[in-house]
């Protein structure tokens, strides 16, 4: 009998030259990680699957892959790194000298959707920062978080990969056309979970507020304009900060913390915006029944990073103290994952063109 | 430059219409050939690729990012689901997705209804909303047949002037859902260019192209 080699749905093998480079990403990040004093952790692939069911929310249980083990027990594949690594640590915060500063790096695995670039096993490299004054850990964590989408050379390749294969005028050598400079400059969006949470209830009741929610997270400019957040839309938050309600002060502080990580890294071709209606899924208010999306543990700073012509972010993050409350281990914690194969791609398209 | 997917078939002249009207006219747009460039002399200030493409293969090319923005039929998004943004639906060549029979009033059946679509996820999600227990038949084109060759008990399917149905004696039970042709935006293009997208957009609003 021929033994295939074909593998499950949404897994991949990286063999020769591709492991090779995803080793060599891995060491030039995991460096810098080191350099800034993280300290890496090495977590397990297989662990239970009853200490999940408080710190994930819906879309999340349902993704991870469990089973039953021969000794009775349902466990789980590893599906994310960030709750396991908060359980583990939750019950010895008071032996632990915090700020603790860890990364880790790995595949996880998830029963999801396939879509363009989304594997049912990737490669994650994250790092997490417990402890310490909140908003200098945010701004520390963004910082680490720019630094190694440098490191990973993360900000130009994949429309200088298009116009090769399309034969435009940039791949031929010829003068970019007027606009063309936009196109090669990394993204970060900036965001706060539940800071539309006010506004939305204001504007629609109870009941119309997650329908909402997800209109404006699909950036549905007619729906946002009748409830009067046309702004969050079009610029990504209101002219009047008052309309968020007890938000407000936080995104205040948030245009704060853009302007100077923008002033900052200028000149290295990424740019910092605050889109609200990226995150506007991410409610906080129980009322708003749509917070239970991949993003659904963080509850304060929340980030994202694109490069144009990808089909997902290249890593998201967000501070995350809740999941220490709900184990009871009190702790501030901030933290971010970049997906290690969209870098890859990005890195490869780079090479190419 | 902005890479525009539009769509081959009943959606491509509401759509051309729709972004003359806002500013980006693409004169000599030539529906036989795959990829056409035009000039930067337009609301975006830049110039915009076109790739015509089938509808139903459009929500994949904005996924990838190989092109920033399309318009596509409110149907196919229901039914594939793509991971993209939806900025607005256009006013012009809207329709409905409406539960067709032989009859006025849905078959009485004591099991499940048999239904010929070709939408077989999104109607079936319509249909449990609706407490229908129906057994869902992916037809890929002359939906109506399903009913009139009683391969099935009813059709879900799109109903623009009616015209279809009158020729074969069908009736209109239900309207399941409005569609419209949608504006969607790659997520990462969106961000890349929020500015001139959003002057697009605007001016799509302001000439009423665009609604609800």
């Amino acid at each position: 009998m021929k033994i295939s080699a074909g593998l499950p749905t949404g897994v991949s093998a990286s063999l020769f030259d591709s492991a090779r480079r995803r080793r060599r990403l891995e060491a030039r990040l995991s460096a810098l990680l080191e350099e800034r004093g993280f300290a890496e952790v090495l977590l397990p692939i297989l662990d239970y699957f009853e200490p999940y069911r408080p710190l994930l929310t819906g879309r999340r249980l349902e993704q991870l892959y469990r089973f039953v083990d021969r000794d009775g027990q349902l466990l789980v594949l590893r599906g994310d790194f960030t709750p396991m690594l908060a359980r583990l640590l939750a019950p010895h915060l008071d032996e632990l000298e915090l700020p603790l500063r860890l990364y880790y790096r790995g595949d996880v695995v998830r029963h999801q959707p396939l879509r363009p670039g989304r594997m049912r096993e990737y490669s994650q490299l994250g790092a997490e920062l417990l402890g310490g004054d909140e908003a200098e850990a945010d701004e520390k964590m963004l910082t680490l978080f720019f630094d190694l989408l440098l490191a990973a050379r993360a900000g130009r390749p994949r429309r200088m990969q298009r116009d090769v294969r399309h034969g435009l005028p940039q791949a031929r050598g010829e003068a970019p056309a007027p606009g063309d400079g936009e196109e090669h400059t990394l993204r970060v969006v900036l965001g706060v979970a539940g800071a539309l949470d006010e506004a939305l209830l204001a504007a629609v009741g109870a009941r119309k507020a997650s329908d909402l929610a997800l209109r404006i997270a699909s950036r549905d400019r007619i729906a946002a304009r009748r409830a009067g957040l046309a702004d969050v839309v079009e610029r990504g938050y209101p002219t009047d900060l008052s309309v968020l309600g007890g938000a407000g002060e936080a995104v205040s502080k948030l245009l704060g913390l853009r302007d100077r990580l923008s002033s900052a890294y200028r000149d290295a071709a990424i740019e910092v915006e605050v889109d609200l209606a990226e995150f506007a899924a991410a409610a906080l208010d129980p009322r708003i029944g749509v917070g239970d999306g991949p993003r659904g543990y963080y509850d304060g700073l929340m980030f994202a990073a694109y490069a144009p012509g990808t089909a997902l972010a290249l890593g998201v993050g967000g501070r995350y103290d809740k999941v220490f409350r709900s184990l009871s281990g009190g702790c501030s914690a901030v933290g971010f994952s970049l997906g290690l194969d969209l870098l890859l791609e990005l890195g490869a398209a780079e090479t190419r063109s | 430059m902005i890479t525009f997917g539009l769509p081959k078939g009943r959606n491509l002249d509401p759509a051309r219409a729709a972004l003359a009207a806002a500013g980006l006219h693409l004169d000599g747009l030539d529906s036989s050939r795959l990829r056409q460039r035009f000039p930067d002399r337009n609301v975006l200030g830049t110039p915009v690729e076109v790739l015509l493409l089938k509808d139903w293969d459009l929500p994949l090319y904005v996924e990838h990012g190989i092109v920033d923005c399309a318009i596509i039929g409110s149907d196919v998004l229901e039914e594939t689901q793509p991971d993209v943004f939806r900025p607005l639906q256009l006013k012009d060549g809207r329709s409905r997705l409406s539960l067709i029979a032989e009859t006025p009033e849905l078959p009485k059946r004591s099991g499940q209804l048999r239904a010929a679509t070709r939408y077989p996820a999104w109607a079936a999600r319509l249909l449990a909303e609706r407490n229908f227990h129906v057994e869902v038949i992916h037809l890929t084109s002359s939906i109506e047949l399903g009913p009139l060759l009683d391969l099935t008990d009813v059709a879900v399917d799109i109903v623009q002037t009616g015209t279809t149905l009158r020729t074969h004696d069908l009736h209109e039970v239900e309207i399941l859902a409005r569609v419209a042709p949608t504006f969607v935006v790659n997520r990462a293009s969106f961000h890349a260019y929020r500015r001139r997208l959003g002057e697009l957009l605007g001016a799509l609003e302001e000439t009423e192209a665009g609604g609800d």
